[in-house]
């Protein structure tokens, strides 16, 4: 594009005139706008341009959530930016609209190295058609958050945290609080933070609303049992206290969890950064898997993540594919993990930084409770056949939280409502 | 002053009536209710704002306080520094009165004109073309925001300001609209007056028409600065370059990465709506001043 | 206002017909209204014909953005009436919005404005308090509301307790969530008060002064005088409020975190389901026949306001609309 009408282009001013003419510029879009992740995606690719020169890449910071609505534009409009950070859930579904560029052919000239470099099950979801579309960047997992000191107070063990929902259960209720009519310690409540879904899946075998195949699983006896067990956890606090929590929840200082007031919460595991930020220094925690429906079930747990991609029509597609393996390369991903506490595609990245020097002892423990979790954690790509499936499950367990419906009910409605949004789209 | 002018009259007026003191008496006791109602709205009306004044100048241990304190207790004027420290405040604020000056003008210009053709001309097609401006309120915006954003990509205006500045020259379906009501309700032999003395349209337009309709286009003015200086979505589609971001597009990136920090989003959010009350409260003097034009003209 | 296009083509068809008859001065009237309404349709013609033909088009088609565009006739609105069960559950939540957000905030603002112009002093300083909400806009806003509207800490639920009154859980209760963004709204009427209020100071005061020396009360002269002379702008106010609360969209966006229709769908609104499928199914044909629907149903009542207006408003040029 016309970069004559930018007035401050500051690297304009940089002293490497000489080589100018000759370098392919690609434009990277992502939502990191500030702190941590800004500061560390800036020093890589400063570092990528001078490392070589014959791509010179182009930072541009898009808010989140309205970055994909202008990528989509911009597609459409036939003039995308050339590597975008986006959604890992709908890759297949990007591809299949055409939206993106097929990589095939390119990650087959670096062999089968690819292919080792990432975590199967984020791997797995770049594909469609058995051609992909995207390299993985980074991911979560959820996992059990609980304080120690509360443990110990309330005489359980530190260091065995819950292993299945029956112990999860004992457990709450030794941590359990109550003063009279008000709680002044909840031990244990399955959604905040953390939705039914995630425990539905926990529950099935780590499947989620629909199996790989495309099949709509919703009304499955253990999604309902899962359901029925949230029910009865709800029931057993009360939705007063659980709204008054939650009201909480999010507020930084006044977080519950800090403030000793909830024992064990399931969260997503970035929430360490949200600990490191405000707890105190000698907060004493410890993660943990999401224990198991019953024993020997797996602590399935559910994630998601960030992917590279070419947008369709960008016009450098082999630069652009260039900067993208230096961006999921084990260096440059151990140094945005470093920096961002993000858990990383690249299994040697994350593995390096689990006896990473430059981290404490808790920071430490993060990434090996992910890498370990990461096994049995599922990721759910949006189904192509109902990809705004989900509102139509959300509102029927709505229905059953509020106490308009059973779980078993609310499951078959979502089940019927679901294969007809499928029906519709074939 | 207008105000004083008013009483005079009434001075004049009363001591013609007979039941002076009753009357005098009634009026005080109007007047004693007006201020009551107007407090009494002004106290529900404000609170919401206080709410977010006081929010934004207290430290964040006393935001999530519960119970939840009113007023704060300390105040943490470091909120707003920090704010304007986070992002390039001043150069967007530039920015977005770069791209809302221009647009007030065009709208302001571009439907007294349009509305008048609307309102005061016969012409064949009249009615149809009419139909038109309301249909074009009608489509949600997002439906055509693509094929528009295909559109200036085509014609190289994508990363400029020129997609968020110029349609507003071509007029405006809802100000139309409520510039034709306007002119509909100001007498037509006014006009014809002016043209039996020789006036074609464009002296009527802008001699008679423009100073009676003032308040109408402060109006608009008013409600299009408002548009522009919040506006979100069009400069973030249109605008690439950081350089060139508005104040709404900076205030949501200091959101994204603070949205647990009420404090400083409620700072953020009365920084940006300083500039709009500044300029609603001097406006509304002029605002006042053109309603005297007309009154005049009128009676 | 198809009525109103056939009538115009039975004028142009006699315009034609009586062309030799038309004096010059007539082509030169007409002439005159072309300059000034040209602006309009250059701008029409460049920036809305194209898009909204497209829109027409993209109707009838798997149109997805990027790739899809073949023509599938009436299927997706055979879909949306038959097969979509959100399609009716946004119109309703839509329709529950609009019959009461409409009335509301066109009583709400006509009562402000009045009161607004009555002449006491220190009425510039309440001018200004009573815009102010209209001012803020946008994001924080809907912040600010969430944290007023919480069931806990909120102020509104705070102020309700002090009179003895246990507030409801607003957003996360379905059958108050739209209360709720009525009551948002409410909050900011002041940008249709403005209208109003310039008006009403239009009215000559005079009238009012005649009107109370003859003994009418407030309300006599709020019906008789006030009453009538707004009532072009409450027409106006009325038409391009429906308009607008049709499109309701942002607001529920932000309110129930990027999209997830709040507590069991009951913030799903015409528009963010239409979003949702433009941009989460990449259904873009399918947004655009329902964006044809919304305009059918739009028209269909702004037609019967324009039909129904000559029977209550009054233009003081003495000409109809």
């Amino acid at each position: 594009m016309l970069t004559a009408c930018g007035g401050g282009n500051e690297e304009a001013s940089d002293n490497n005139a000489g080589t100018d003419g000759e370098k392919v510029s690609i434009e990277f879009w992502s939502f990191w706008g500030s702190g941590l992740r800004r500061d560390a995606i800036e020093e890589i690719i400063e570092d990528f341009n001078t490392s070589q020169d014959e791509i010179e890449v182009e930072y541009v910071y898009q808010p989140w959530g309205d970055i994909w609505t202008k990528s989509l534009a911009s597609i459409a409009a036939g003039d995308p930016p050339d590597v975008i950070v986006q959604d890992i859930n709908s890759v297949q579904q990007r591809a299949e609209a055409e939206q993106s560029t097929n990589i095939q052919e390119y990650i087959e000239q670096d062999g089968n190295e690819m292919e080792s470099t990432f975590y199967p099950h984020l791997w797995e979801t770049v594909f469609y058609e058995d051609n992909a579309y995207a390299l993985p960047f980074n991911t979560d997992t959820q996992v059990l958050f609980y304080n120690k000191d509360a443990f110990e107070e309330a005489g359980l063990d530190p260091e065995t945290p819950p292993a299945t929902w029956e112990e999860l259960e004992e457990y709450a209720r030794a941590l359990d609080v109550k003063d009279g009519n008000s709680w002044e310690r909840i031990g244990f409540y399955p959604l905040w933070n953390l939705g039914a879904d995630v425990w539905a899946l926990n529950a099935d075998n780590g499947v989620s609303w629909f199996d790989k195949e495309g099949n709509v699983k919703i009304n499955t006896p253990k999604k309902v049992e899962a359901l029925e067990w949230v029910l009865e956890w709800q029931d057993y606090y009360g939705p007063e206290t659980i709204n008054s929590y939650e009201a909480e929840f999010g507020n930084g200082v006044a977080d519950p969890f800090i403030s000793g007031l909830v024992g064990i919460r399931a969260q997503n595991i970035n929430y360490y950064t949200n600990l490191l930020e405000n707890a105190p220094e000698d907060f004493n925690f410890g993660v943990a898997p999401l224990p198991e429906y019953e024993e020997g079930s797996g602590n399935w747990s559910w994630g998601g993540g960030f992917v590279l991609e070419i947008p369709k029509g960008a016009e450098n597609p082999e630069a652009s594919y260039e900067f993208m393996k230096y961006l999921t390369s084990t260096e440059v991903q151990e140094k945005f993990g470093l920096n961002s506490f993000d858990i990383m595609a690249n299994q040697e990245a994350n593995t390096n930084l689990i006896e990473h020097p430059d981290l404490d002892e808790e920071g430490q423990m993060i990434y090996e409770m992910a890498d370990r979790n990461l096994e049995s954690t599922v990721i759910t790509p949006v189904p192509l056949t109902a990809p705004d499936f989900s509102p139509l499950v959300n509102e029927q367990i709505d229905g059953a939280m509020l106490g308009n419906q059973s779980a078993q009910e609310a499951l078959d409605a979502a089940q019927a409502s679901v294969e007809n949004l499928v029906e519709q789209n074939q | 002053m207008i105000e004083n002018t008013a009483s005079k009259q009434m001075d004049q007026v009363i001591p013609k009536q007979q039941h002076f003191k009753s009357r005098k008496r009634q009026q005080k006791l109007n007047r004693l209710i007006t201020y009551l109602l107007l407090i009494g709205v002004s106290i529900v009306l404000l609170a919401p704002l206080f709410w977010m004044v006081f929010t934004s100048l207290k430290p964040m241990e006393e935001v999530v306080k519960l119970p939840p304190s009113f007023f704060p207790e300390t105040l943490q004027w470091s909120n707003y520094t920090e704010t304007i420290e986070s992002f390039p405040f001043f150069k967007y604020a530039g920015n977005t009165l770069f791209i809302t000056f221009f647009v007030v003008l065009g709208n302001v210009v571009s439907n007294s004109f349009i509305a008048y053709g609307f309102a005061k001309i016969e012409f064949p097609g009249k009615n149809l073309l009419f139909s038109l401006v309301l249909a074009t309120m009608m489509i949600p915006s997002f439906v055509t925001m693509i094929p528009q954003y295909v559109l200036f990509t085509k014609i190289g205006w994508v990363g400029t300001y020129l997609p968020l500045i110029v349609p507003s020259f071509f007029g405006s379906a809802f100000n139309i609209f409520l510039m034709r009501q306007f002119y509909l309700s100001i007498n037509d032999e006014l006009i014809e007056a002016a043209q039996i003395d020789g006036a074609n349209h464009l002296f009527v337009w802008s001699r008679l028409m423009v100073p009676l309709t003032k308040p109408a286009l402060i109006t608009i003015g008013i409600t299009s600065f408002n548009g522009a200086w919040n506006d979100f979505l069009g400069p973030l589609l249109y605008i690439h370059d950081e350089d060139m971001y508005t104040l709404q597009i900076g205030l949501q990136t200091f959101q994204s990465q603070s949205s647990t920090q009420w404090n400083y989003l409620m700072a953020g959010a009365t920084l940006v709506m300083i500039p709009t009350v500044l300029l609603f409260f001097f406006a509304q003097k002029y605002f006042i001043q053109g309603m005297d034009l007309t009154g005049g003209t009128k009676g | 206002m198809f009525i109103l296009i056939m009538e115009e083509v039975n004028q142009l068809a006699a315009a034609v017909k009586q062309k030799k008859s038309s004096s010059k001065r007539k082509k030169q009237e007409a002439l005159w209204g072309l300059l000034f309404v040209s602006p309009f349709i250059i701008g029409f013609l460049i920036f809305m014909l194209g898009p909204m033909l497209f829109s027409f088009y993209g109707s009838l088609t798997n149109y997805n953005l990027t790739s899809k565009m073949d023509f599938i006739g009436f299927d997706n609105f055979t879909r949306m009436f038959t097969q979509d069960e959100l399609f009716w559950k946004s119109l309703y939540n839509t329709g529950y919005y609009v019959l009461f957000n409409v009335p509301l905030t066109a009583v709400g603002s006509v009562l402000l404005a009045v009161l607004l112009n009555q002449r006491v002093r220190g009425m510039s300083v309440f001018r200004t308090i009573f815009y102010l909400p209209a001012i803020l806009s946008g994001v924080a806003v809907y912040v600010l509301w969430m944290q007023m509207l919480s069931p806990t800490s909120g102020l509104i639920n705070t102020v309700l307790a002090w009179v003895g009154v246990e507030g409801p859980a607003w957003l996360f209760n379905p059958e108050w969530t739209k209360p709720a963004l009525i009551l948002m709204k409410l909050w900011s009427v002041g940008g249709a008060m403005l209208l109003y209020l310039a008006t009403l100071q239009n009215v000559p005061n005079q009238l009012y002064e005649s009107a109370e020396i003859d003994g009418a009360s407030a309300f006599k002269r709020f019906r008789h005088i006030t009453l009538p002379l707004i009532t072009p702008i409450i027409f106006y106010d009325v038409v391009t409020s429906t308009i607008g609360a049709f499109q309701i969209f942002q607001e529920a966006y932000v309110m129930t975190e990027s999209g997830t229709n709040g507590p069991a769908n009951s913030l799903l609104f015409y528009n963010l389901h239409m979003w949702n499928k433009a941009f989460v199914a990449f259904d873009m044909g399918y947004a655009m026949a329902m964006s044809m629907v919304l305009f059918v149903i739009v028209l269909g009542l702004t037609f019967v306001n324009l039909k129904l207006a000559p029977r209550w408003v009054h233009y003081g040029g003495g000409r109809n609309g």
